[in-house]
């Protein structure tokens, strides 16, 4: 790195460690800041009924550890429902909304057609569009037309295609060499298969990218499917660690295990595929 | 150019597109009409005309609302200024450096609804801020962070702009990486020393990022709706102090039944953001095609 070259003169060794160390004093801080908050939830979580939450100076030990609260905790809720939940709808809205923009992005980066550039300002114009904007005749659609309210499906199908991933993966379809496809075409094979066996391998780091955004972002989401949920066994993580803060509302020991459970899956999830999100982030940003 | 016209291209376009339809330009061609309309979604729309916007425009928790969500844009230069340093910070070659890479990111994966509700752990009167503080001295007796108004929007701000740090310094960071190494060296040799460095020669380079996080975070920030919902317990706040405008509109709509008034709402939340996008797309286009 550049920095350091300017160090390489004699007695640098010794400047560049303490420079080091100062560096390793700003990354600990600042990682403080960001693990903190979650640090106390999670040794809130472990304390028994003796051990004080609230306390001058802070406890921040548990003397009389437990697995109570959690035991609680799961034993009032649906708990494992709230997974089972999420996990089927972000495995689903993942695949099939992957499936249906990466159909859409090819033709927009590969195809001329009439109305090429109609559609895409449609769908550049509809980015802006603030998404709960839509949430009042969807919820009308939800109820009236598609009768999917209080159901998984409710959460499925608005995020079966996303602008946002069309446009992703348009970037990814143009940087493919039309050479690879027009070999493939004098060869005779269709659209759909070149699309297919040809084309979608080639963009595949662009498909993971999508894929764990839109996961991430399915994991996360609340706005829609707390509009949507209502009884407790059809509810995803986030709506209901809200019905459990609702329900644990005196019991902070009980609503911080629910927190715990809720985000241990996930980080999980994201230290086992750290390189995938931060070299994905990239390509995120150049489309 | 030959323009064969195929039927190929539409019909890998039509599934998308067609969802897009039904839960995009459907729902705003809906969210017009409905603006016009006495609804409360259980009986059908009744044609009232201007009536909602003429109310919209007395409102004073409207006015709130909007400027609360114009505050709320702050949050958009803190998260650049903010990441960008910390990008700086974690783009040097330490060892282990990765290791706080990920410590970073781990409030983006949580989600703000876990977030929100570790936070309230943290501002309860007896949680552990009050206890700290009250510990070091500085504070005599607890505060309500979460019940006095003056606060409501700032912990907001605050819990917007730490949630996103981690994202946004992983978007620098690849910015600053794609930055070519001789220019660095062209700068060392020109006697720049290490803040110059970065000011004429990173900052230049981050332009297409710094672009894409202003767009992204002030849309976030004028669409915020589950921080404000999680740290005033679905209320907005004392005296209204945490209602934007998605949450006025969520509160109208789903809260109080007034679909029709909620979408007049929308209405003006649309006309905002799109006048805010307009110059900004641009930029985003850009940054897109020229890639």
């Amino acid at each position: 790195m550049a920095p350091a070259k300017t160090l390489t003169l004699p007695g640098g060794a010794a400047r560049r460690l303490l420079e080091n160390f100062f560096w390793y004093v700003v990354l600990c801080l600042v990682a403080s800041v960001t693990v903190v908050p979650f640090l106390w939830v999670l040794l809130t979580s472990l304390k028994g009924p003796h051990d004080a939450i609230y306390a001058v100076p802070p406890q921040f030990i548990p003397h009389d550890p437990t697995w109570a609260n959690f035991i609680r905790v799961w034993n009032q809720l649906p708990v494992g429902y709230f997974f089972l939940n999420s996990i089927l709808v972000a495995v689903s809205t993942v695949v099939l909304n992957l499936l249906f923009t990466s159909l859409a992005a090819y033709p927009l980066a590969k195809m001329k057609f009439r109305g090429r550039d109609v559609i895409f300002y449609l769908l550049l114009a509809t980015f802006i569009v603030p998404p709960q904007l839509t949430s009042i005749p969807s919820f009308v659609l939800a109820v009236n037309v598609f009768h999917y309210y209080d159901t998984l499906l409710a959460l499925i199908f608005p995020s079966l295609a996303t602008v946002f991933n069309i446009f992703l993966l348009r970037q990814a379809f143009k940087t493919v060499p039309n050479d690879l496809i027009d070999a493939a075409k004098i060869d005779g094979a269709s659209e759909l298969r070149i699309w297919w066996n040809i084309v979608m391998p080639v963009i595949r780091p662009s498909l993971a990218t999508a894929a764990i955004f839109t996961f991430v972002n399915s994991w996360n989401d609340f706005f829609w499917p707390s509009l949507m949920l209502h009884t407790r066994e059809n509810m995803t993580l986030p709506v209901g660690l809200v019905a459990l803060q609702g329900m644990f509302a005196s019991d902070l020991r009980g609503v911080a295990a629910g927190v715990v459970m809720t985000v241990i899956p996930i980080l999980i999830f994201f230290v086992a595929l750290q390189r995938q999100f931060i070299r994905g982030l990239s390509g995120a940003v150049k489309g | 150019m030959t323009r064969k016209l195929s039927l190929t291209p539409y019909l890998f376009l039509a599934p998308a597109l067609l969802v897009i339809a039904v839960f995009v330009l459907y729902p705003i061609v809906a969210v017009v009409y409905y603006s016009f309309t006495d609804y409360n979604i259980v009986t059908p729309p009744e044609w009232i005309g201007l009536k909602n916007y003429q109310q919209l425009v007395q409102d004073p928790i409207f006015w709130q609302a909007l400027r609360h969500s114009f505050t709320y844009l702050l949050v958009t230069p803190t998260l650049i200024v903010l990441c960008i340093l910390l990008a700086i910070v974690v783009n040097r070659k330490l060892p282990g450096i990765n290791v706080f890479r990920a410590l970073y990111y781990i409030p983006v994966i949580s989600g703000s609804i876990a977030v929100g509700i570790a936070w309230r752990l943290l501002l309860e009167t007896n949680g552990l801020l009050n206890s700290v503080l009250i510990w070091l001295g500085i504070l005599q007796d607890p505060i309500q962070w979460l019940a006095e108004p003056a606060f409501t929007l700032p912990i907001a701000m605050l819990l917007t702009t730490w949630l996103g740090l981690g994202y946004y310094m992983m978007v620098f960071l690849a910015g600053l990486q794609n930055i070519p190494e001789e220019l660095y060296d062209a700068a060392l040799m020109d006697g720049c020393n290490a803040w110059q460095k970065h000011w004429y020669i990173s900052l230049p380079g981050l332009r297409p990022q710094i672009t894409f996080v202003a767009v992204i975070s002030s849309l976030a920030a004028l669409e915020v709706f589950n921080e404000v919902f999680i740290l005033t317990g679905g209320l907005g706040g004392i005296l209204n102090s945490g209602v934007t405008m998605v949450f006025y509109l969520w509160r109208q709509a789903f809260r109080l039944q007034h679909a029709g008034y909620a979408s007049a709402v929308a209405m003006a939340l649309l006309a905002i953001t799109l006048a805010f996008s307009i110059v900004n797309i641009r930029y985003l286009e850009r940054g897109t095609e020229a890639d």
